[in-house]
């Protein structure tokens, strides 16, 4: 909200300037966001929390300095507000009938009519502060509506009575099919239930929000009706919202307006209207004030609020304080009873009151202390445990960690399945929640060039289940290029391909002792190169997929067709994890090493190989690995070379060059069972 | 036939005239191998008279030493002058580039995930997660949001449907902790939130926030500024301070924002890092915790706040966008 200063000096005295002021207004709760000179003099631009509506005035925010500042003094002015600007008298009642409230979201509706108004200009004085507030001056009626609404906080609607049918007013929901012009001229359609005002007739405003066109003032108007009343701060925050339609009185309306200060709006209205030298006269007051609500009593402990401060505040202050909030106070402190002003509905309970006791005390003198009480085992424990380490693995392994949104457009690399998105959402490139991680490494790969990348990102991902959308975190992985960074020319590095990456996440696996599966999947993945490609399992349930993107889609999308990516869920992976070890001494003899090459079956999994030399070898087998697969020139087709290393050792002994041969032996009989040939 | 006296002479001038190491090895066979020269002259030991026998033996065996003991300071001599020619061929310029090998990294914002989990570890908080997709009912209803409520209108919220939300804020935690753990409890989360606003260097509909709480006996706005203040100091060293302002957020009171200053560190300038209070006894009575006996913290941040103050970052944008040109600055 913008505030000329001096408007605020008209309520309250004080040596601050205009920045010390907003300095004190900020710590008290109303953050001075700015502060602009506009036409020559200071304007406070102050942020006003949304269950503060009492803030958005002049008189309410005068109200914060005098209780923060000690040798602030309060004006006649403010001393008048506070008297409700009742000093001359409450004008004469008038208009029984004229008003009908049928709805319970209008607690309470009041109007003064008046006759004989010249709507001329208002007073230059008054035009340059609603300018400073950023308001367009437009008639002497609106501009003194909307300066008290800028004093005091209420909006206020001047209809121009020859225009209202029946010269009556009814607050009620609006019907079906409705429709009413507002002052910006748009004819706006309504829903039903949202909050109107109608004359005999017709709809005339929307109530809170903006007044009709057909009965606006004018040039002309000598005859008003000027409303001032309360709404229901839900009521106008969704019809408002439903129109699209915004206002300084909307705004004010949703933050919550005191249903005591109706009148008070009224009467200085017609103070300000007659000190402007219009020759209206009031003709009198109506007030309807069907939803009255009794004061609140609330009970404080002063012990309990000290303690919950952390502050040591008097009795005596306290009472002060809350006196000079507004507050009725009685009792000594143990409890306090006081009964909040009627401007401050978001005070209820004891929690309330001892926050207004802090802010005015001061939170600067609050003191450090760290919690006492129970020691408690913090850290990060079991699953996420598990997620940390494995994150920390594939960074050791050399991948780079992305971060990607999770709201984005539909890709070829998503997973299958029926989608989820906001209800809602505020852009195409962002309708749809991703279902794989596989787009967002894409999408960063082909950002970041393409070649030589090893990226990771671990994430949530949301897909459609038949009982709603399932959430599940996942780790992705893709690699694509050159395993080490290039550095001198002739210097040919290896490449990413299936193997490096199967490699990679077997490694992951090992790190948190989670038996991790690949086979052959029973039905391909779409995504990924259907002869290339493997299902990731654990525990005996497929949490995964890995393989070589699919050729098409690398085409797509850009990315060279050697790109390889993997996807599991990592929640299913971590609950897999185990950290039993058991130790085994260690053999103090050498070891000796034999090699087997063989022609063997494309065919045959190499798996089966594995295994039987395992098998046959027995105990003597310290490792093994696969050093040499060859199928070019001399290997018939469909056949391939394999050249295979044994490292044996024996426990306790020397192995023995005839023990090793025979191991070896062995091994080369069982491969001949799988159809294998020595070379 | 040469005397072993012309033989030694022979043998030193030829042992000082090697000039590489090799000649040595030549040398030393050709007279103190097995059938070299001055070996070979062992054997006429034979034919003298008895009596000069032990002499001449001793005669034989000192020239011996002498000329092993002159190839191997020869040795030594023409080594070391191998050596210096071997190890300038072999030069190596240190200050071509360093073969590079390959090393990830942690995402900058999660370098600071984690030493935001190991401070607040330390101050025996425990880490939990919590749905992106979350229930309404956690993410406003436990929080004591009223319906209707302007405070909604900040938190412009992405529906997936009438109960189902991206969450808004970490805060949505609360709920989920209190329903199965009972005070005294220091809980933390860090997780997305998603929040329907338009994109610019200070905005994002996505980011990331930290909320920690405890409730114990006796907890104060005290404890509260301290646990901020050391978790500052942590995150930023330096004499940071913290200051309080009034703030309001359904789920706290008294509510406040909090800002950080250091003159070291910050210029003494305020920064503003979250939002903060305690918890609000409408929640703590939700979950039959007595509000007479226990009180609780609550204090919430911006995770990209860490790195834009610790890195001078003016843009949220970047963080979400994975250009390795970027996370590429942040080593970890």
């Amino acid at each position: 909200m913008k505030l000329p200063y001096r408007m605020l000096l008209d309520f309250v005295e004080t040596k601050l300037d205009a920045s010390q002021t907003g300095d004190l207004l900020t710590m008290a709760g109303f953050e001075l966001e700015e502060l602009e000179t506009v036409e020559g003099e200071p304007v406070l631009n102050v942020k006003v929390m949304s269950n503060r509506g009492d803030g958005l005035s002049a008189f309410g925010l005068a109200r914060e300095v005098l209780a923060k500042e000690p040798h602030a003094t309060p004006t006649i002015l403010y001393e008048r507000a506070s008297a409700r600007f009742a000093e001359a008298g409450a004008p004469p009642e008038g208009g029984e009938g004229l008003v009908t409230i049928e709805t319970p979201d209008c607690c309470r509706y009041a109007c003064l009519l008046f006759a004989g108004v010249a709507n001329g200009d208002a007073p230059d004085w008054i035009k340059k502060r609603l300018r400073q507030a950023g308001m367009r001056p437009i008639s002497l009626l609106v501009d003194l509506s909307n300066y008290v609404m800028l004093e005091l906080g209420q909006p206020m609607h001047a209809f121009d009575l020859a225009k209202l049918e029946g010269g009556r007013i009814v607050v009620r929901g609006a019907r079906k099919g409705e429709k009413l012009t507002t002052l910006d001229g748009v004819e706006r359609e309504l829903a039903p239930g949202q909050m109107m005002i109608c004359d005999a007739r017709r709809l005339v405003a929307a109530a809170g929000i903006m007044g009709g066109l057909d009965t606006e003032v004018s040039a002309r108007t000598s005859q008003v009706l000027l409303e001032s009343a309360h709404f229901d701060a839900g009521s106008v925050r969704r019809t408002r919202k439903q129109l699209g339609l915004s206002t300084e009185a909307s705004y004010r309306f949703e933050r919550s307006v005191d249903p005591e200060g109706v009148v008070a709006a009224l009467n200085r209205f017609a103070q300000l209207l007659s000190e402007s030298g219009s020759p209206a006269s009031s003709s009198g007051l109506v007030d309807v004030y069907p939803g009255r609500h009794d004061p609140l009593s609330i009970e404080l402990s002063l012990s309990q609020a000290n303690r919950l401060l952390g502050m040591d505040i008097e009795p005596a202050q306290a009472k002060s304080y809350l006196e000079n909030l507004g507050f009725q106070v009685s009792g000594d402190g143990e409890p306090l009873i006081e009964t909040p002003p009627s401007w401050r509905p978001d005070v209820v309970r004891e929690c309330d009151v001892i926050e207004e006791l802090g802010r005015v005390h001061g939170y600067e003198k609050i003191p450090e202390c760290l919690p006492h009480g129970a020691t408690l085992q913090g850290g990060v424990f079991g699953l996420e445990a598990r997620v940390d380490q494995v994150r920390d693995c594939i960074v050791r392994l050399g991948f780079s960690q992305l971060m990607s949104h999770s709201l984005r457009d539909l890709h070829p690399l998503d997973s299958g399945g029926t989608r989820v998105g906001p209800r809602h959402p505020s852009s195409p490139e962002m309708a749809y929640l991703r279902n794989s991680l596989l787009p967002c490494l894409a999408d960063a790969a082909v950002r970041n060039e393409g070649s030589d990348l090893h990226l990771f990102e671990v994430g949530r991902v949301i897909a459609g289940g038949g009982d709603g959308p399932v959430e599940h975190r996942n780790v992705a992985l893709l690699s694509v290029g050159a395993l080490c960074p290039p550095n001198r020319q002739h210097e040919v590095a290896p490449q990413a391909d299936f193997f490096s990456l199967k490699g990679a996440l077997l490694e992951v696996a090992m790190t948190i002792g989670a038996a991790l599966k690949l086979e052959s999947p029973s039905t391909t993945d779409p995504r990924l190169h259907p002869t290339r490609q493997a299902m990731l399992s654990c525990c005996g349930k497929p949490i995964g997929v890995l393989g070589q993107i699919h050729p098409a889609i690398a085409e797509t999308i850009s990315l060279p067709e050697s790109t390889v990516m993997a996807e599991l869920d990592i929640d299913a992976l971590c609950n897999a994890a185990s950290d039993s070890a058991t130790y085994r001494p260690i053999s103090r003899n050498p070891a000796v090493r034999r090699d087997i090459a063989i022609l063997i079956a494309k065919a045959l999994p190499y798996e089966k190989v594995e295994k039987s030399i395992v098998a046959a070898c027995g105990e003597l087998l310290e490792r093994h690995w696969l050093f040499d697969v060859y199928d070019g020139k001399g290997i018939p087709a469909g056949m391939h070379s394999l050249g295979l290393a044994l490292q044996l050792r024996k426990f306790g002994g020397n192995l023995t060059d005839e023990e090793a041969n025979q191991v070896r032996e062995k091994a080369v009989a069982a491969l001949a069972a799988l159809g294998a040939t020595p070379r | 036939m040469r005397t072993v006296e012309e033989l030694e002479a022979e043998a030193t001038a030829e042992i000082g005239a090697a000039a590489r190491s090799a000649e040595l090895r030549d040398l030393e066979i050709k007279y103190l191998g097995k059938s070299g020269l001055v070996t070979g002259v062992t054997r006429l030991i034979g034919a003298l008279p008895a009596a000069e026998k032990p002499l001449f033996g001793q005669k034989v065996n000192e020239i011996k030493q002498r000329l092993q003991a002159l190839i191997e300071s020869r040795e030594r001599e023409l080594k070391s002058t191998e050596h210096a020619s071997q190890f300038e061929a072999e030069r190596i310029d240190v200050t071509m580039p360093g073969r590079l090998w390959r090393s990830g990294q942690q995402h900058v914002l999660q370098q600071a995930m984690n030493k935001i989990k190991a401070v607040l570890s330390g101050l025996g908080f425990q880490y939990h997660e919590s749905p992106d997709l979350e229930l309404a009912k956690y993410n406003f209803d436990a929080l004591n949001y009223p319906k209707d409520h302007p405070a909604m209108d900040e938190q412009d919220t992405f529906w997936i449907d009438d109960e189902r939300l991206l969450r808004t804020q970490a805060t949505a935690l609360q709920g989920r902790i209190f329903e199965v753990t009972k005070p005294p409890l220091r809980a933390f989360a860090i997780g997305r939130c998603f929040r329907n606003e338009a994109v610019d260097r200070t905005h994002s509909h996505t980011f990331h926030q930290v909320d920690a709480f405890m409730v114990d006996e006796g907890i104060s706005m005290a404890d509260l500024k301290g646990t901020l203040g050391h978790f500052a100091r942590s995150m930023f060293g330096g004499e940071v301070k913290v200051r309080f302002r009034p703030d309001f957020f359904p789920f706290v009171e008294p509510g406040v924002d909090y800002a950080i200053s250091s003159p070291k560190v910050f210029g003494g300038q305020w920064l503003e890092l979250g939002g903060a209070g305690l918890i609000h006894p409408n929640i703590l009575e939700r979950y039959d915790i007595d509000t007479k006996r226990y009180s609780g913290f609550a204090f919430g941040l911006g995770v990209e706040r860490i790195p834009m103050i610790a890195h001078g970052i003016e843009d949220l944008r970047p963080f979400l966008e994975n250009d390795l040109r970027f996370l590429g600055q942040f080593h970890g």
